[in-house]
């Protein structure tokens, strides 16, 4: 890591550039379009956003106040927890804790700046960890392990069988740091009896956990305000994934970033029911209007990321959808399998259900939620397994209409290389091109992003899809 | 006059460097064969004529680097770690990071005033980081590997590239050039990829001042500014020889440390 | 020895020629958090699955993807080239990512390969973490695990016989730990790689054969001289490894030995005696959940730093290899802190990145090991 980087807190210099973005666009357009000129670094990120409406504003809302709560923690009074975004927040706003979410913070790094996370990815193969573990998790969390951040009190992870690099990494920086450690470990299945009770179980144990080192009881009434704030997004979810299935797709790409960053970062709180009100709103317009969500209004072709989007560097990724007149159909990411969604009800034991009736109900609600996680529900056993990974992305890919499945990773993502290649041969079985990206979602120095786009062209090409 | 030498076969180039009291008599650097043995002892043959001397008058020769347990005429093996190491600590007296980029691999070696390893790290698996990079590289550009480490300073806007993997990186070469974008970016992109390789190792053993390069690459300008910028230390030269020939020197060293011990 | 030599050298060794002979039936497992006693009392001989002697990759790359750690690609390779065809059957137990997918990988190979899949392909969900509900799932697991058995193989496993066969386990676990006594400072008679043989071979000999081996052996080192010169003291440490020529590459002609290890297929295993009365499942999953942890565990960084430190006071190590193999990030990444940790108490470590297999890049290996060496005082 370059040695002038040590001199500035990375998420102090995030938070007052996102607060900033987020303050730019209240004075009148020309005030924001003349301002911008003098920022051109910026320019076309802050485009993404403003262009997105009030959703757009929304999202940099709601990432401004992410990291300026990181930074207010100590002072009010809130512990730090590092975390992972298949880790939901509602436990932690339960308790007062703030999450830190390392690999949403890497995307929202490589987003915004055009060179990256690199230096503090490399940071952390210079203090040991290997060079093959996730990008994803090394960009923000190479911040924090150098000292550039808030201190982080505790450690708490759920992937432990689901995906070592992710848990390894983590356990990682509780050794480095010597922070306080916990994982949520899931069995190889779903929808039994017996993990279900093991989901409680283990989610009991992570309750204990937090009331040691918060030094507070859960308040299961607070509990139950989150819960049933989780309702409402979990309502407004399902109509914007439904939308997913309209011919154009309404939703512009940013959209499904929108939806599962909020999601990942804030689900039960205020702030991501704002964001999902205004994308209802802002979708259902463009829906009745029978309009596509991309700018050119022409959608050329439906794709489904089976596993994860591009978010290196600068939103390269999302304006190459909005070019080419690809309509994203969603990630892995992006689906949240409550029990009433179109998708789930083909699938016994896919979803979860709220009960705020009883704390036992509670608690049990709010582990089933947590194990239906991206990564966590359907890469944790064999993926050929009933509610693993092919069965989940068939789905998907039937319902939303895509025509073709693209793969996108990270080189460090062990547990979907095992066998990504026999998974894409029985999508291809079922009549569904697939591409594999062998770049990495969040460091374009292992494919840069000229090589990934041309080979995007060829395969869409090759196959006749666009 | 006590006359020791240090024979240095690699997998690329083999060097021989004869020493009297403690300064370099004569030295000579060949393309390695196939054959290691061959390798020795042309190369020894190449610096005995080089100062005018025969085999006899060296009272005792150190082999170094991969090909060391296969020369016939040394008395001792020693890693190529500790003898570059050795060799750089003579090169600058002050050094206490040595930074060896060779053709085949790339090391990091932190001494300590004795020359001594205190720790090192070297790079595996891959040609990333290492001067077979750099090679491919050039060749892409049709340019000599000397000519790309000038490239740097002439650049405005240095390309990204994909670092991880030389055969990509290559493809990624090959796109810019056909682009139609300026040489010197293209170089300043290869220059400053090399560097991070690098500087990940480097970081990894915690380097200190001063930090001295050897190997090939230490010739190529840059790579050495761009890594000094990503280390935050100045990379000082070696003027008492060349660093190409570092290896050998500790060798010799340690043939002299080998006969005063005796 | 030479029992030991011949088991650890080949995957088809002459034991498991001898026990398909005698028409008896093999299952093959993948980690060490499974109790081989479980199979061992229902007449089954358990053999640990290992990749040596892999040749080429074809199959291996042509399922699993390109950045996944050699093992689990060698096993799929030896699997497709019909190497492990002596197994009537096989557990796959998620040590870790790249391991629990040889499940699909072994499956879908084996609709493409004919005859290379085991009648019986079963799968052992042990958990992370070793307290509470993951004991008890651990032991469910284990009791549903001896029903399957009990169904496919056609027996009946009583608690006697699980009595009987954690007693022979035991034995074993007993010998090589006296084994161990035999690597200590003032009595170092027996090489790294003779000991490693010894208890790689122990993961696939049938137990009694091992004890009775082993027991032979041991009297012999009894009165052996210990071992001449200068020798510095070693520890390995690390990925999985069952390369008994890894051992042979650090130890030849270098003044060095290897005292000690923290290998999956090591004497991490030995020690520790499992209670032969009550209920037999339950003292055989605390045994194999809670000891011998590995970093798959999480979050148990400072217990295995305390046994390494432990470790290296009782054999007098005086440097740690720390080696991993590409893409297993569990140990590289741990093998960051080891670094960090035991230099900070002055123990020298040397990490090592590899690829498993058959030792075709000895030569990067063996500069860095005689680097290292030459700076142990």
């Amino acid at each position: 890591m370059r040695p002038e980087l040590m001199q500035y807190n990375y998420d102090w210099m995030m938070a007052k550039t996102l607060e900033a973005a987020a303050r730019f666009p209240l004075g009148t357009p020309t005030e924001t379009r003349l301002a911008l000129k003098y920022m051109p670094y910026y320019q076309s990120i802050a485009d993404t956003f403003y262009t997105a409406g009030d959703p757009g504003m929304q999202l940099l809302n709601l990432l401004s106040e992410y990291y300026t709560n990181i930074l207010k923690a100590h002072e009010s009074g809130k512990k730090i927890a590092a975390t992972t975004f298949c880790q939901s927040p509602a436990i932690f706003y339960a308790m007062d804790v703030v999450p830190v979410t390392f690999e949403v913070l890497t995307a929202l790094g490589g987003l915004v700046w055009k060179r990256g996370l690199f230096d503090y990815m490399d940071y952390c193969c210079e203090i040991g960890m290997t060079e093959t573990s996730c990008s994803s998790q090394r960009g923000a969390m190479g911040a924090y392990l150098a000292g550039l951040g808030e201190e982080i009190d505790f450690v708490v992870c759920d992937t432990p069988g689901v995906c070592d690099t992710n848990a390894n990494a983590f356990s990682f920086a509780a050794a480095y740091l010597d922070k306080p450690f916990f994982q949520l470990n899931y069995p190889s299945s779903l929808g039994d009896a017996r993990s279900e009770q093991y989901h409680l179980d283990d989610y009991k144990a992570l309750v204990s956990f937090l009331e040691n080192h918060t030094g507070q009881k859960l308040d299961y009434d607070r509990l139950a305000s989150i819960l049933t704030a989780v309702e409402e997004q979990d309502n407004l979810i399902a109509e914007l994934e439904d939308m997913f299935m309209l011919e154009p797709v309404p939703l512009p790409p940013i959209f499904n970033l929108a939806l599962y960053t909020g999601r990942f970062t804030f689900c039960g709180h205020p702030a991501f029911t704002r964001l999902l009100t205004s994308m209802r709103d802002w979708a259902w317009k463009r829906a009745k209007q029978g309009c596509s969500g991309l700018k050119s209004g022409q959608e050329n072709l439906r794709v489904y990321m089976c596993y994860i989007d591009h978010y290196t560097v600068d939103m390269n990724f999302w304006n190459y959808l909005d070019e080419r007149g690809i309509a994203n159909v969603g990630s892995i990411l992006t689906r949240n399998f409550r029990d009433f969604n179109t998708y789930t009800r083909e699938f016994e034991g896919a979803g979860y259900s709220l009960d705020v009736s009883s704390k036992d109900a509670m608690l049990n609600s709010i582990a089933q939620l947590n194990s239906r996680l991206p990564m966590v529900r359907s890469i944790r056993g064999p993926y050929d397994q009933p509610n693993m990974w092919l069965e989940e992305t068939l789905a998907i890919t039937k319902l939303c209409r895509a025509r073709c499945v693209i793969y996108n990773g990270t080189p460090g993502c062990r547990n979907t290389w095992g066998m990504v290649k026999p998974f894409a041969r029985e999508i291809e079985n079922q009549g569904y091109p697939v591409h594999i990206m062998y770049g990495d979602a969040f460091d374009d120095r292992v494919e840069s992003w000229e090589s990934t786009r041309e080979r995007l062209d060829e395969f869409f090409q090759v196959r006749g899809l666009l | 006059m006590t006359v020791v030498a240090g024979c240095d076969v690699g997998s690329l180039t083999s060097k021989t460097v004869i020493m009297r009291s403690g300064r370099i008599l004569g030295n000579a650097i060949i393309k390695s064969k196939p054959n290691p043995v061959e390798s020795a002892q042309t190369v020894m043959q190449a610096a005995l004529a080089a100062c005018g001397i025969n085999m006899a008058d060296i009272l005792c020769c150190i082999g170094t680097g991969y090909g060391r347990n296969n020369i016939p005429f040394v008395s001792d093996v020693k890693s190529e770690i500790s003898c570059h190491g050795k060799g750089a600590q003579w090169l600058l007296p002050s050094a206490r990071t040595v930074i060896d980029i060779g053709g085949q691999d790339c090391k990091t070696i932190r001494i300590d005033n004795a020359g001594q390893v205190v720790r090192f790290a070297a790079n595996d698996k891959c040609a990333s980081g290492t001067g077979r990079f750099l090679e491919v590289m050039s060749g892409v550009l049709d340019i000599s590997v000397d000519e790309l480490g000038n490239l740097s300073a002439r650049a405005t806007a240095p390309v990204t590239l994909a670092s991880n993997c030389t055969v990509w990186a290559q493809a990624d070469v090959i796109k810019f050039v056909n682009s139609g974008c300026p040489l010197a970016d293209i170089g300043a992109g290869i220059n400053t990829a090399m560097a991070k390789r690098v500087a990940i190792l480097a970081n990894s053993v915690k380097p200190e001042s001063d930090i001295i390069m050897t190997g090939g690459v230490a010739k190529n300008k840059g790579v050495v500014s761009t890594l000094e910028k990503l280390l935050g230390h100045q990379i000082k030269k070696s003027r008492k020889a060349d660093p190409q020939i570092a290896g050998a020197i500790g060798a010799a060293l340690f043939a002299l440390e080998t006969i005063n011990s005796r | 020895m030479q029992a030991f030599l011949n088991a650890a050298n080949q995957i088809e060794n002459h034991a498991i020629k001898a026990w398909k002979q005698r028409g008896k039936m093999i299952v093959g497992y993948t980690c060490s958090h499974m109790p081989p006693e479980i199979l061992h009392a229902a007449g089954i001989l358990p053999v640990r699955l290992r990749g040596i002697q892999t040749e080429g990759m074809e199959i291996g790359d042509a399922y699993f993807g390109p950045f996944i750690c050699s093992f689990p690609k060698c096993l799929l390779q030896q699997a497709g080239m019909g190497q492990y065809a002596f197994l009537d059957g096989v557990v796959i137990i998620p040590g870790c990512d790249a391991m629990r997918r040889l499940d699909e990988c072994w499956r879908k190979a084996g609709n493409d390969h004919e005859n290379i899949l085991p009648g019986w392909f079963d799968y052992l969900d042990v958990p992370h973490k070793s307290e509470g509900h993951g004991l008890r799932w651990y032991q469910r697991e284990l009791r549903n695990f001896l029903t399957r058995i009990e169904q496919y193989f056609g027996v009946t496993v009583t608690d006697d016989a699980l009595h009987e066969s954690i007693d022979t386990y035991n034995r074993g676990r007993q010998l090589l730990q006296s084994l161990l006594e035999f690597r200590k400072l003032d009595n170092t008679v027996v090489s790294g790689h003779d000991v490693f043989a010894a208890s790689v071979a122990a993961s696939v000999l049938p137990r009694e054969e091992f004890n009775r081996q082993i027991e032979k052996w041991l009297t012999e080192l009894a009165i052996k001289k210990p071992l001449a010169g200068n020798t510095k003291r070693l520890m390995v440490v690390g990925s999985i490894s069952d390369e008994i020529d890894l051992f042979h590459l650090i130890e030849s002609e270098s003044q060095a030995l290897v005292v000690a290890e923290n290998l999956c297929f090591g004497v991490r295993q030995a020690g520790g005696q499992i209670a032969t009365n009550g209920d037999p499942i339950t003292a055989l999953a605390s045994h194999y959940l809670t000891t011998s942890v590995c970093p798959r565990m999480f979050g148990k960084y400072k217990e295995r730093l305390a046994l390494l430190k432990e470790t290296i006071a009782r054999y007098q190590v005086q440097g740690v290899i720390l080696q991993n193999i590409r893409f297993c990030d569990l140990h590289g990444s741990e093998n960051g802190l080891f670094e960090r940790d035991l230099e900070a108490i002055g123990i020298p470590c040397l990490r090592i990145e590899r690829e498993y297999g058959p030792l075709t890049e000895t030569g990067r290996i063996k500069l860095r090991i005689d680097a290292f060496l030459e700076n142990i005082d």
